[in-house]
């Protein structure tokens, strides 16, 4: 009795004890949500893709705070380079986070110049520095050393007005030198200027999207109203990046936009793959209150991805090659991970770092598992070896069971392996109907010549019965028709028999 | 039995001017054809939404609930020949509500008909071929119609252009019942709730 007594308790006291246990720490736990949109346009919560892994200010880095921070570019060398407007410098950064020089001003023939509010810096492949001087109104370029290489200062063109004002504000270079440069104020599209500096054009005019209700609008007012109605204007773009293939890559905050992020070739054409689920443009649903995404930086990822900052939410968006969104991580906050005024996203060494202007840090995000096994077999879809990806889908889904592009990934994988009937079910799982129509096709080949033979002869067999019961029919017809003929003959025969006995 | 329920539907939808005619006035025609023929449209609409091929079929399988179907199809129905009724009553039709309803619901029949053939054949398609399905759709839709038209027609004895004004005219009345119904309705619940309240005050004050 005591023994059962004793035991009862010791039950209790173990079945409390692992009430009482706090709760597995989550050894991910962000400060954001992590979410990614089904097929049906709804957000389903998803395993974060990147987790904060720390935060840096200026003073963390011993060179005082940040003011207004507004870009940041790491260069192919490892060198992080910081634009710190509001103190007019430049903190160069190696790999390991240690201050490597600062950078004030140049020296211009014996002069000694400073920025003044730089706002935007690119590094091409020689380490060359492009810094965007914006109100000095020029393009400063620095040797790796700091050294002045060349000013590219107020352009002289035809097309430009007279009253023309130069404010750079953001700068890339491509491959060919040619140096690509948003200005405040200009509607155009983003200047382009050759290696010697000379204002070639703009490319990549937004367009103006006509606002029917504003046109009815219009054609009811006075004069002196229209003088005082928005201009219908297209919108500025607010950053640029360029791939490795010399296209560019542009964001604008034009908030009605359906294409908020472009890819512009040579040509200055939109050449961005859209065909996820739906349009590249941030959160698809959003509160009013909060509105649509307003991408403030683009940076392009390796194996064809991108990341776009969202200023408006905090949140990066990170896109494959074909414009499926991969995952969001991010938002507005006051914990780690979280941002205030996110100005620039940069990738270094499979870490993505966000610059933050409000707070003046930067902070450095880690992929998680999903992150880094997403981005993995992203790059193997990339290259073309669907085999390999195939594992690394399996391992994905593994972690997040609603990931439709993994399901999609495994059936183009099967596709290419003509396994038509598995890759039509995994295409059906991703809701991808392009990749299912085919798959569909080549199985009905496939069940078509397979059973080719048996309904050709079932069909021949068919015509065989009916031919055959038609004979019949016609043949057992025949007969009767003679049999009726034949019976007022017997009669009669009979009848003549009868006749002839008598 | 099968004169009324598969004889006459059939030849109707190819005749339509002779079989309408005939249903007036040679009392062709049942009324409980009429309800099947709505059941076997609504029967048609649920296995469309629900075994039309992946890649034809956008619905949210999660979403898909018979019985909102069978009232999206029996109620548009009653209130199409409710407010034609209505309508034909003022603008001196011939047709009497059964002549209508009966007009209205054969009517149906092509889209009975080319449907279900066509959820069938849909699963079979691949993407481009489903450019077909969507033209047996359209089919069954302007067959329905024309129906329809010479239906009513027939049934009102009326001429080409008022038949057309009547049908236009109906879709409005549809619309006006509607808005008069959310009225009524919100109004009984508002009187409703306004008697309630009387009572329950008059509960907790004694």
């Amino acid at each position: 009795m005591i023994a059962k007594k004793w035991l009862l308790a010791g039950t209790m006291a173990s079945l409390l004890l692992s009430c009482a246990a706090p709760a597995p720490v989550n050894a991910e736990a962000v400060p954001y949500e992590s979410y990614n949109y089904n097929y049906w346009e709804e957000a389903v919560p998803a395993p974060a893709a990147y987790i904060p892994d720390r935060t840096l200010t200026g003073k963390d880095l011993g060179v005082g705070d940040f003011l207004d921070p507004a870009d940041m570019v790491v260069a192919d060398s490892g060198l992080i380079y910081i634009v710190d407007s509001g103190n007019a410098r430049i903190i160069c950064l190696d790999s390991g986070w240690k201050v490597d020089k600062v950078i004030t001003g140049f020296d211009n023939g014996g002069k000694a110049e400073t920025f003044k509010n730089p706002s935007g810096l690119y590094v091409n492949d020689e380490g060359n520095l492009f810094v965007a001087d914006t109100d000095n109104g020029r393009i400063v370029v620095l040797s790796p050393d700091g050294e002045l290489l060349r000013l590219i200062e107020q352009p002289e063109s035809d097309i430009l007005p007279a009253d023309f004002k130069f404010i750079p504000v953001k700068v890339t270079v491509d491959q060919a030198e040619r140096v690509y440069v948003i200005a405040k104020g200009i509607f155009e599209g983003i200047m382009q200027f050759d290696e010697n500096g000379v204002f070639i054009g703009y490319v990549g005019t937004n367009k103006v999207k006509r606002d029917y209700t504003e046109y009815i609008w219009r054609m009811f007012s006075t004069k002196a109203q229209k003088a005082q109605m928005a201009l219908f204007v297209p919108t500025e773009f607010s950053n640029i990046d360029v791939d490795e293939k010399g296209f560019l890559y542009a964001t604008n905050i034009d908030p009605g936009s359906k294409e908020p992020v472009k890819r512009l070739n040579p040509s200055g054409e939109d050449v961005l793959k859209r065909f996820g689920y739906f349009d590249v443009l941030g959160d698809i649903r959003y509160r009013i209150s909060v509105g649509p995404s307003k991408f403030t930086d683009i940076k392009v990822l390796p194996d064809g991805m991108y990341s776009a900052l969202d200023a408006n939410q905090g949140k990066v968006f990170t896109y494959n090659d074909e414009g499926d969104l991969l995952y969001v991580y991010g938002g507005k906050g006051n914990q780690t991970g979280t941002f205030k005024t996110p100005a620039a996203i940069e990738y270094a060494s499979g870490n993505q770092l966000v610059l933050d202007r409000g707070k003046g840090n930067i902070v450095v995000f880690k992929p998680t598992r999903f992150g880094s096994i997403v981005n993995e077999a992203v790059g193997y879809h990339y290259n073309g070896e669907d085999v390999q990806a195939v594992p690394v889908w399996r391992e994905v889904l593994k972690l997040n069971a609603n990931y439709d592009i993994a399901y999609i990934g495994i059936g183009k994988s099967l596709l290419m392996e003509k396994n038509n009937k598995e890759a039509m079910k995994y295409f059906k799982l991703g809701m991808d109907r392009d990749g299912y129509s085919v798959a569909f096709k080549r199985y009905r080949r496939e069940v078509m010549q397979e059973h080719f033979g048996t309904f050709l002869t079932s069909v021949m067999l068919l015509v065989a019965v009916w031919v055959a019961y038609r004979i019949f029919g016609f043949w057992r017809r025949k007969r009767q028709s003679r049999a009726s003929s034949q019976a007022p003959h017997n009669l009669k025969e009979g009848n003549a028999h009868e006749a002839g006995f008598h | 039995m099968r004169q009324d329920f598969i004889k006459f539907p059939l030849h109707l939808i190819v005749h339509p001017f002779d079989s309408f005619w005939d249903m007036k006035y040679e009392g062709k025609g049942k009324l409980r054809v009429t309800l099947t023929i709505l059941l076997l449209v609504v029967i048609s609409m649920i296995l469309k939404n629900q075994f039309a091929g992946f890649l034809v079929n956008y619905n949210d399988p999660r979403h898909l609930n018979s019985i909102t179907q069978l009232i999206t199809v029996i109620f548009p129905f009653f209130l199409w020949c409710l407010s034609n009724w209505a309508i034909t009553t003022l603008m001196d039709g011939e047709g009497k509500f059964k002549e209508i309803m009966m007009a209205t619901g054969y009517a149906l029949v092509p889209i009975v008909i080319i449907y279900t053939p066509m959820v069938v054949a849909s699963r079979f398609m691949a993407e481009e071929e489903t450019a077909f399905y969507y033209l047996m759709m359209s089919v069954a839709s302007i067959w329905f119609i024309a129906l329809l038209f010479v239906g009513i027609m027939t049934v009102h004895q009326y001429t080409v252009l008022k038949t057309v004004v009547t049908m236009l005219l109906t879709i409005v009345v549809m619309g006006i019942v509607v808005f008069l119904g959310t009225l009524v309705l919100s109004m009984i619940q508002q009187i409703t709730e306004f008697f309630i309240n009387i009572y329950r005050e008059l509960i907790f004050r004694t």
